[in-house]
């Protein structure tokens, strides 16, 4: 009875003795079939494999990383789906600028205007008087502004943004038509407490 | 819920690094391609026969190991699971054919091997060789392709294949003894 395809097998590659298969020396088709097996294995295993630039291996390596940070941030946005507009405009803003000077100065732009609602809170809708409106000779004086040196909330953003110049902040994508800022400004005490939640949680995530 | 591991990711093992992954650690992932790209890298281009078919190949097996590594039971080794990948995305993406194209022009392949050491004349019928041999296992039909691959160029077991390949040791062996004698016939062939 011939060598079964396994036996053959492990006698080609050496993990079977020859002695151990009696019946090979005295079968010529076994003993052929042996031989093509270990001369096709030589062949194959003759062929290599052009060893690529030292510097490839690193550059694999980002091209993973970016396609696997995109990967993430595609689910992010899906799982953003739920969120309002505005709210999903900043996250959105602030997601897609994952990486080197654009994203430091989306999570400084986006934390200070975040301080600015959260620090000077937000502006109730003005009051609607029965009085006429009188036109006076003096300025007319806002009870909600308050005077920017004496804003505690402005020096807040003036020290974070300090150093960024209007190009990085170009650059970052989130001025100047203010949808940031106007996102926030659109928002519930509800979406406030989220867009707190996210920013606080990517901001302990990029270690900032 | 897990402790976080506050060792250093080098020092982590399989399991562990594949625990930091899923737990978001930065970097985990990062050192998984770094210990598995050249493996990976190596698989594709045996399937696909380019650097650059390679390098993308290589590319889209990290990124669904990604994807799926919260379904990564760690019944087998990392570097099986993702043999595993890199067999199914090279046999699914690239069709035969588009292989054997590529394998008949190795201009690329030849402008990387060291050949400092060796005569024109023998480099020729070298290259000339290797270039039939790429081709003819290149048609061969998918398992066997993948059986031969997996055993002469990454020394995988045959369970570990199997494993691969979601097969027994048997089928391997007649596999691996199929795709050899497929090979002599597709090398008469040309010869």
């Amino acid at each position: 009875m011939h060598l079964t395809s396994e036996e053959l097998v492990d006698i080609a590659e050496g993990t079977r003795s020859e002695n151990s298969a009696p019946h090979l020396a005295g079968c010529h088709v076994c003993r052929e079939q042996l031989v093509d097996l270990q001369s096709m294995l030589s062949a194959a295993k003759d062929v290599d494999v052009p060893e690529p630039s030292p510097l490839f291996w690193d550059h694999l390596s980002a091209r993973v990383s970016a396609a696997v940070a995109m990967e993430d941030d595609s689910a992010r946005r899906k799982g953003s789906r739920f969120l309002p507009d505005g709210l999903r405009v900043l996250v959105d803003a602030l997601m897609s600028q994952l990486g080197g000077r654009a994203f430091q100065a989306s999570v400084v732009l986006a934390a200070a205007v975040l301080l600015v609602v959260l620090v000077g809170g937000r502006r109730p809708a003005p009051a609607v008087t029965e009085a006429p409106v009188v036109a006076t000779a003096e300025p007319r004086v806002d009870p909600w502004v308050v005077p920017a040196e004496d804003d505690a909330s402005l020096t807040v953003v003036a020290s974070l943004t300090d150093g960024q110049d209007l190009e990085t902040v170009r650059e970052a994508g989130l001025a100047p038509r203010g949808s940031a800022e106007h996102a926030v400004n659109q928002m519930s005490d509800s979406e406030l407490r989220e867009l707190r939640r996210l920013l606080n949680e990517e901001l302990a995530r990029s270690g900032a | 819920m897990p402790a976080v591991d506050s060792r250093s990711l080098e020092d982590l093992g399989e399991r562990e690094l594949v625990e930091a992954c899923r737990a978001g650690r930065p970097g985990a992932f990062d050192l998984i391609v770094e210990r598995h790209r050249r493996a990976v890298y190596l698989l594709c281009y045996r399937f696909v026969g380019s650097h650059e078919d390679a390098s993308d190949l290589s590319q889209d097996v990290f990124l669904r190991a990604f994807r799926g590594l919260r379904s990564f039971r760690g019944q087998s080794t990392l570097a099986t699971w993702l043999y595993r990948i890199g067999v199914n995305v090279c046999l699914n993406r690239v069709s035969a054919k588009d292989t054997l194209r590529r394998l008949t022009t190795p201009i690329e392949a030849q402008q990387f091997v060291d050949v400092r050491a060796e005569l024109p004349s023998d480099l020729m019928l070298r290259n000339e060789r290797n270039a039939r041999v790429r081709a003819a296992i290149a048609r061969l039909p998918r398992k066997q392709r993948a059986t031969l691959i997996l055993r002469t160029y990454h020394e995988m077991s045959h369970q570990e294949i199997a494993d691969v390949l979601g097969s027994s040791v048997g089928a391997v062996k007649a596999n691996f003894f199929h795709a050899l004698g497929s090979l002599k016939k597709l090398l008469a062939e040309t010869a």
